[in-house]
C-alpha cells in the first residue's frame, strides 16, 4: 500500500495535458510510475516498435509531491529511494480530465488555479482510484476518480553511452519539417553527407502498374550542419525511424519551445529522442530501420537477419490485438525485473540481459531488441496503407481541416485575398440545412 | 528524355493544380517546345483542357524528346503534385526536372530556401496553446540557455540554404496512348456570356445544388447526399445573347432562381471563326442575338456537386466566358490573364436531358 499524492500549478496540468495527448498517439494506456524523486508517465506501442516517457521531477514540476512507500519486513533505508508505485490507466479518460482548455484564460470564471491528485489505495475505501480535484475560481472544485490497475510497467531502456552518433537540433526546425512531409509517408530516413543533413520521408514503394501514381510524395529535406546546435553523426549513415513517431515528438517538442537531441548508433539499435525542459525529462526509445552502407565502421549488430517475411508480417497482427485489448498480461510479457526498472534512464552495461524482452515467437529474434527482424523484402510492420486519406485535398472552400492550407494560400499572394473561401455544402448526411420553411407552407404557397 | 524547368510563378502552378485536382486524380501534361497542356479526362463528370503558355509557369525550360517537337506525355498524380508545390510557395527559387528513381520516373521538384522559420506554414500548431500572461514557466528561462541567439525556439536566423526535394511519381505515355485521348467537339455555341465573379456563382450554384439534394434525399434519409443521385442535384443554367444568366433549380417541392443581367456577351473574331464574316453571319450565336423573349434562351442542365467543382477555377482569377450549346454542353474558356490570351482553360461540362 502507497500513498501518493501531488498537487499541479495550472501551468502543470497543461504540461501534463500536452504529454497525454503526446502518449495518446503511442498507445491508448499511459502507464505512471511514482517514486521518491519524480512522477514518470510512459507508454509503449502495440507493436513495441516505440517507448514514451516523460519524467515530472518532484522539485520542478510540482507544487507539492508526497510520496511514501510502506515498507515491508526486511527493507532497508536504500529501497526507500528504490521504491515505486506503478499503475495503468486509459489514456482517453486522463486526456478528458486534464483537458487542452484548461490553461485558457478566456474561460475565466472556470480557470483551473491548481489540480490536487492522489491515489486512493485503502482497503477500507474503494481501491484502485486515481483522484483528480481540479480546484478552479470561484471555490469550484471538480473531483473526478479515475480507475487505475497495479501493474508492473514496462520500459524501454536505451544506452546512452554507446550512441555513438547524436544531433541536437531546435524542435521548431523539425516541425516545419513535417509540414512537407506527404500525407502517407510511412518512414523517415535520416543521413548526413558532406555537411548536410538529410531527411526523407518516404513509404515502401508500390511496383505494379498503374499504382506507381499512387505513391506518396518523397520529400527529401536537406540542411545545412550548421543549422545544428550539435552535430556528430557518422558519415553515410541511414536510419529509419517512422513518421509518425516523429511528427508525434516533433509537435510535442515544439510546445516546450526546446531542442530536441537525437541519440542512436546504428540501424535496427533503438535510437532516442530526448528534451529537457521545465522540470520534465521527455524520452523516446525508437525503432529504427535501415541497411548498412559501405563506410560504415561500426560492427554489425547481433541481430539475426535471416527471417523469413511471412514471420515479420505475422507477428504485428499476432501481438497487436493481445496489446490493445488488454494491458500487457504476465503472460505474454514478463514484468519487468526490479533491476530493469531501476535502471530506467542510465542503462549499465552488466544489466543488458535483464532488459524487458518482448515475447519471443520466433527463435531468430534478437530476444534484446525492442524490434521486429528486419527483412529483405522491406514489406514490414508498419501496417497498410490508407490511400484514401483525402487529407490533402485542397478544395476552394473552408472545411476546418483545410483552413490553415488556405490562409497559406491567401497569404502567398495578395491578389487571391479577394477569392474568399466559403464553406462548401458538407457531404455529411446529418449536416443538410434546416429548410426555412415548412414544406405545408410551399404547397399552400403554390396552391397545390 | 530530357525536362527542366524552373518556376516563375508557383502560385499560378499551385492554384491550376488545385483547381485541376478537384476534377480528376491525374492530369495529363504534354510538353512540348510551344507550350503546356495540361488534360483531365475523369470517368465521370467534366473534363478540362488547359494550353499555357510556358511563361506563364516556367521561366527556364529545357525540353528534349525523341519525338516530334519534343514532345514529352506523363501522367501525374494531382494531389502529389499540389501538396509538392505547396510546399514551395514561400521558397525562394524552385525548380523541377523530370528523372528516375530504381526505374520509377518521377517528377522532382527541389525547393531553396533560405530561412526555416519562415517557411513556416501559419497556423499549423494544434496542440494547446497558452496565453502568455499565463504561461507556466517564464520565457526568458531559454536566455539561459548555452546558445546565446535570441530566438526561444532555437531557431537560428541564417544565410544558409535548406534544400526541400519533393518527389513525385509519374507515368511517361507513349505517343500511341495519348493520340487516342480527343478533346471532345461540340456544335457551335448559341450564346457566348462573360461570367459573373465566379465566387459569387459559385456561392448561389452550392445553395442551390444543397437545397436540391436536401429536399430530393429527404424520402432516402439513410443515403448520404454526396451519394444521392445526379438526378437530385440538377442545376439548369441558361443564357440569352442579351446580358443575362440565369441559375436555377427544380424539385418537385421546389423551384428557385437567380438572375444576372447587363452581362457582356463578347463578339466573336472573325480571324478566329471558320468562314469569316461570312461565318459569323450565319453562326448560331448571330441567329440568337435575332431572338427575344422565351425563344432567345440556350439552356444547359448541369450536375451541381460537379459544377461547383468546375467554378473552383475560379481562385486562379481569370476572366471566364461560358458558351452555351443549347440543350447539348456547356463550354467554359478561363483566361488567365487580361493580356495574354495564350493560355486558356477549358472547361467541357455536359448538359443532361430535361
Amino acid at each position: 500500500m502507497h500513498t501518493l499524492s501531488f498537487t499541479l500549478t495550472l501551468e502543470g496540468v497543461v504540461r501534463v495535458h500536452d504529454a497525454v495527448l503526446c502518449l495518446a498517439k503511442f498507445s491508448e494506456v499511459v502507464s505512471l510510475e511514482a517514486r521518491k524523486d519524480r512522477l514518470v508517465l510512459t507508454a509503449l506501442n502495440s507493436s513495441k516498435s516505440a517507448y514514451a516517457s516523460f519524467s515530472l521531477d518532484r522539485n520542478v514540476f510540482f507544487e507539492k509531491y508526497s510520496f511514501s512507500p510502506i515498507l515491508t519486513k526486511g527493507q532497508n533505508a536504500t529501497d526507500i529511494t528504490e521504491s515505486r508505485f506503478t499503475c495503468q490507466l486509459y489514456n482517453k479518460a486522463l486526456l478528458s480530465v486534464f483537458k487542452g482548455r484548461l490553461g485558457d484564460v478566456r474561460d475565466k470564471d472556470t480557470a483551473v488555479e491548481r489540480c490536487e491528485c492522489y491515489i486512493q489505495d485503502q482497503p477500507d475505501k474503494t481501491e484502485c482510484r486515481l483522484i483528480v480535484k481540479m480546484v478552479c475560481r470561484h471555490g469550484v472544485i471538480k473531483t473526478y476518480k479515475l480507475t487505475y490497475e497495479s501493474v508492473e510497467v514496462m520500459h524501454a531502456l536505451f544506452n546512452r553511452n554507446a550512441a555513438k552518433n547524436t544531433w541536437r537540433i531546435g524542435a521548431g526546425t523539425l516541425r516545419s519539417f513535417i509540414e512537407y512531409f506527404g500525407a502517407n509517408t510511412e518512414q523517415l530516413d535520416i543521413s548526413s553527407e558532406n555537411g548536410r543533413a538529410n531527411f526523407t520521408s518516404y513509404t515502401e514503394k508500390v511496383t505494379n502498374g498503374r499504382d506507381v501514381l499512387k505513391m506518396p510524395l518523397q520529400t527529401s529535406i536537406t540542411i545545412d550542419n550548421l543549422d545544428f546546435e550539435d552535430f556528430t553523426v557518422q558519415e553515410q549513415l541511414h536510419i529509419g525511424i517512422s513518421v509518425k513517431d516523429f511528427k508525434a515528438i516533433v509537435t510535442h517538442a515544439e510546445t516546450l519551445q526546446t531542442s530536441v537531441t537525437a541519440l542512436y548508433n546504428f540501424p535496427s539499435r533503438p535510437m532516442q529522442l530526448s528534451y529537457n525542459e521545465h522540470g520534465m525529462q521527455c524520452e523516446f526509445t525508437l525503432m529504427t530501420i535501415g541497411e548498412y552502407r559501405g563506410a560504415s565502421e561500426t560492427p554489425a549488430p547481433a541481430v539475426v537477419r535471416h527471417a523469413s517475411p511471412a514471420s515479420a508480417a505475422n507477428q504485428p497482427s499476432r501481438q497487436s490485438p493481445a496489446q490493445v485489448t488488454s494491458i500487457q498480461k504476465p503472460t505474454s510479457m514478463p514484468p519487468p525485473t526490479e533491476t530493469a526498472s531501476r535502471s530506467f534512464t542510465r542503462e549499465p552495461q552488466s544489466q543488458r540481459t535483464q532488459r524487458p524482452s518482448p515475447p519471443p515467437p520466433k527463435a531468430s529474434l534478437d530476444p534484446e531488441s525492442l524490434f521486429l527482424p528486419l527483412d529483405e523484402d522491406e514489406d514490414r510492420v508498419w501496417g497498410e496503407r490508407n490511400y484514401d486519406d483525402d487529407e490533402d485535398t485542397l478544395g476552394w472552400n473552408a472545411s476546418a481541416k483545410n483552413v490553415s492550407e488556405l490562409n497559406d494560400m491567401r497569404k502567398a499572394s495578395a491578389s487571391s485575398s479577394r477569392l474568399e473561401p466559403y464553406p462548401a455544402w458538407p457531404e455529411d448526411p446529418n449536416s443538410r440545412i434546416a429548410p426555412t420553411q415548412r414544406i405545408s407552407d410551399i404547397t399552400t404557397l403554390f396552391g397545390d | 528524355m530530357r525536362f527542366k524547368a524552373s518556376i516563375r510563378n508557383i502560385s499560378t502552378f499551385t492554384r491550376l493544380t488545385a483547381s485541376l485536382s478537384l476534377l480528376g486524380k491525374d492530369v495529363w501534361l504534354q510538353l512540348n517546345n510551344e507550350q503546356l497542356r495540361f488534360t483531365v479526362v475523369p470517368e465521370q463528370g467534366s473534363q478540362v483542357w488547359a494550353v499555357l503558355a510556358i511563361e506563364t509557369i516556367f521561366e527556364t525550360y529545357t525540353i528534349q524528346s525523341a519525338a516530334e517537337n519534343n514532345t514529352i506525355n506523363l501522367r501525374i498524380p494531382l494531389l502529389a503534385l499540389n501538396r509538392a508545390l505547396r510546399s514551395a510557395l514561400n521558397a525562394t527559387s524552385a525548380s523541377i526536372r523530370l528523372t528516375k528513381k530504381e526505374n520509377v520516373p518521377l517528377l522532382s521538384l527541389t525547393i531553396i530556401t533560405n530561412n526555416l522559420t519562415s517557411i513556416r506554414p501559419a497556423n499549423s500548431i494544434t496542440t494547446t496553446n497558452l496565453n502568455p500572461e499565463n504561461a507556466p514557466f517564464p520565457e526568458d528561462l531559454s536566455a539561459n540557455d548555452s546558445f546565446a541567439e535570441p530566438n526561444a525556439a532555437g531557431f537560428f536566423p541564417h544565410d544558409r540554404e535548406t534544400t526541400i526535394t519533393q518527389d513525385i511519381p509519374v507515368v511517361v505515355l507513349a505517343p500511341a496512348t495519348v493520340a487516342s485521348i480527343h478533346e471532345p467537339v461540340c456544335p457551335q455555341p448559341d450564346v457566348h456570356i462573360m461570367l459573373p465573379p465566379l465566387l459569387q456563382l459559385k456561392a448561389i450554384s452550392e445553395r442551390f445544388t444543397k437545397l436540391a439534394l436536401s429536399t430530393s434525399t429527404s424520402a432516402t434519409r439513410d443515403r448520404r447526399a454526396a451519394d444521392a443521385p445526379a438526378s437530385s442535384s440538377r442545376l439548369i443554367l441558361s443564357a440569352n445573347a442579351h446580358g443575362v444568366l440565369r441559375i436555377g433549380v427544380e424539385t418537385p417541392a421546389l423551384k428557385i432562381e437567380s438572375k444576372w443581367e447587363g452581362l457582356t456577351n463578347p463578339e466573336l473574331d472573325p480571324e478566329q471563326v471558320e468562314g469569316g464574316e461570312e461565318g459569323i453571319r450565319v453562326h448560331a450565336s448571330t441567329r440568337m442575338k435575332e431572338r427575344h423573349g422565351d425563344e432567345a434562351w440556350s439552356v444547359v442542365r448541369v450536375e451541381g456537386r460537379d459544377w461547383g467543382r468546375v467554378l473552383g477555377v475560379g481562385r486562379l482569377g481569370g476572366r471566364v466566358i461560358a458558351c452555351f450549346c443549347h440543350e447539348h454542353a456547356l463550354i467554359l474558356y478561363v483566361y488567365l490573364s487580361n493580356e495574354d490570351t495564350e493560355s486558356v482553360l477549358t472547361y467541357y461540362i455536359a448538359s443532361y436531358s430535361a
